[in-house]
């Protein structure tokens, strides 16, 4: 499938739940709603896009959003998806892809661990790279480690 | 005092007990640690734990200007710096649209091969050590020295070269570097089947590694597996073939697969591309052009605003860089998908049910480097 193909199959299935989408390349962009993120995802992966290759999590803290990025591609066909999920920093919640994905067990850990993005039905939503009893999000714009204090010259 | 003798009844089978391997421990390749849970000599359950080396590296990448990241990219793959440094440079040019000129290219894929092998030639060599085999070890070192003294005539480093820069070269390669690297190169090629002396034809060798740790290719495009443990499954797929990047699709080279996806043939795949690497790096010293290795590139780097996923074939795989950017002179968020990470996180499947000495087997074959794990 082209990635217009891609962007015409999913809209038409999901309609409103896509907020934004554009072609670049080969890779077909999509803005979604979380509620049908995993539908949306599980769409994808039946029209080819079997290769999870990553999920990256950002912290648009300007509109007061967090957000998940999943990259699919497929190892027989060219084209490639993105699709970014965009929730709400007071309610960070987005459906578990582990169901569909194993490989996204690991990526979700590390979203969650310096995100803080919570997986709902994540079978083992641990820190990974953090230790178990870290407190806060590094990778969030406003994290701040009471340990760090400002270097002032003497 | 009268002795009763008690005999206990000898128990059908052992009790279940948790054993942990490692952080310090000489077959974990760095600082990972992970659960055992063993049933007599039976692995059956593994629970990796990982981020003891975790220096922040994508929060770092955040507060630094574009330029600045690459020096830290090379502690990602400690093993292999210019791959790394190739991956980042590639993908701010994409995000940019910025234009590399032709000997660049060529500079940049002889390096990135050179360091395959290198990389490559470490990890055999130390997997040769977790089975007992000692003498590829220092087979394998010895030709990595000459590699890196190659390295340091071109960029002065021996580790970590920071040697790709955003848009070109910095410097230009040495006059002695031709005849050097094809003199290496003709001094490496009749080394390999020294190595299968020593190391594949061995029956010991083969005995430990064959059949164990299967990893089937339902599993391995389920865990999102890439690089020689892909090929290793039987899959034909490499970047440098079905995603081309820089200038891979001018070369002729082979992809070599497996069949079972056991140790096996991770071993095999990865002991065959040392080869093909061999043949890339002739042709581009064949065909190296003359010219400018510097492109256009702006004072300030400020990349449009939007963000990026780009891939290239490290040496133990699919090695992403997923950069957001604002418009401004650094990254707002940049994420590195690690092969090692992902590759490392289908461990507790190829692992179970072996015993603990194929288990050091079977993590070897996976080719961890803990600085990418853990980031």
């Amino acid at each position: 499938m082209t990635p217009e193909e891609i962007i015409q199959a999913v809209k038409s299935q999901f309609g409103e739940a896509i907020k934004a989408s554009e072609v670049k390349g080969v890779e077909a962009r999509m803005d979604v709603e979380r509620g049908k993120s995993y539908e949306i995802l599980l769409a994808l992966k039946g029209m080819g896009l079997d290769y999870l290759n990553c999920i990256s999590s950002v912290d648009r803290i300007a509109s007061g959003d967090l957000e998940a990025v999943y990259n699919l591609s497929s190892l027989n066909e060219s084209a490639k998806a993105m699709v970014r999920v965009r929730v709400p920093r007071e309610d960070p919640v987005i459906r578990s892809v582990v169901p569909i994905w194993n490989a996204a067990n690991w990526h979700e850990r590390e979203a969650f661990d310096l995100m803080g993005i919570r997986f709902e039905g994540h079978p083992d939503l641990r820190r990974i790279l953090t230790s178990e009893d870290w407190v806060g999000h590094p990778l969030r714009k406003d994290y701040q480690d009471e340990r760090l204090v400002p270097y002032e010259p003497a | 005092m009268e002795q009763t003798e008690i005999i206990e009844p000898i128990q059908e089978t052992m009790e279940e007990m948790y054993v942990n391997m490692g952080p310090q421990h000489p077959s974990t390749h760095g600082v990972l640690r992970l659960m055992l849970k063993l049933d007599g000599e039976v692995v059956t359950e593994i629970t990796p734990y990982i981020g003891y080396l975790h220096r922040c590296h994508e929060k770092i990448g955040e507060n630094r200007i574009y330029t600045q990241v690459i020096p830290y990219t090379d502690r990602l793959d400690y093993l292999a710096s210019m791959y790394n440094n190739f991956g980042y440079v590639l993908t701010v040019e994409r995000l940019m649209g910025l234009q590399v000129p032709e000997r660049a290219e060529y500079m940049r894929v002889i390096l990135a091969e050179m360091q395959r092998i290198a990389s490559h030639l470490i990890w055999m060599g130390t997997f040769g050590l977790d089975l007992g085999n000692f003498t590829i070890f220092m087979y394998c070192f010895r030709e990595r020295e000459k590699i890196l003294d190659l390295f340091e005539s071109v960029s002065g480093q021996r580790l970590n070269y920071s040697f790709y820069r955003i848009g070109g070269m910095p410097l230009d390669l040495p006059d002695s570097f031709l005849t050097d690297c094809k003199a290496f190169l003709e001094w490496f090629k009749p080394r390999l089947p020294e190595y299968d002396a020593v190391m594949t034809d061995n029956i010991i060798f083969q005995k430990r590694v064959q059949g164990i740790g299967k990893l089937d290719q339902k599993t391995a495009i389920d865990y999102a597996i890439s690089g020689p443990m892909l090929r290793g499954s039987g899959i034909k797929w490499d970047l440098r073939r079905n995603d081309p990047y820089s200038i891979y699709d001018r070369f002729e080279f082979e992809i070599p697969v497996g069949s079972t996806g056991d140790v096996w043939d991770r071993y095999m795949v990865r002991r065959l591309e040392m080869a093909e690497s061999v043949k890339i790096v002739e042709q581009a010293l064949r065909d190296l052009p003359p010219g400018e290795i510097m492109g256009k590139v702006p004072k300030k780097l400020k990349p449009p605003a939007g963000d990026i996923y780009s891939r290239v074939e490290s040496p133990r795989g699919e090695l992403g860089f997923y950069i957001a950017s604002d418009g401004s002179e650094k990254p707002y968020r940049y994420k590195v998908r690690s092969p090692a990470f992902v590759n490392l996180s289908v461990l507790h499947v190829i692992g179970a049910g072996h015993l603990v000495a194929d288990m050091v087997a079977i993590l070897g074959s996976i080719d961890i480097v803990l600085g990418e794990v853990d980031r």
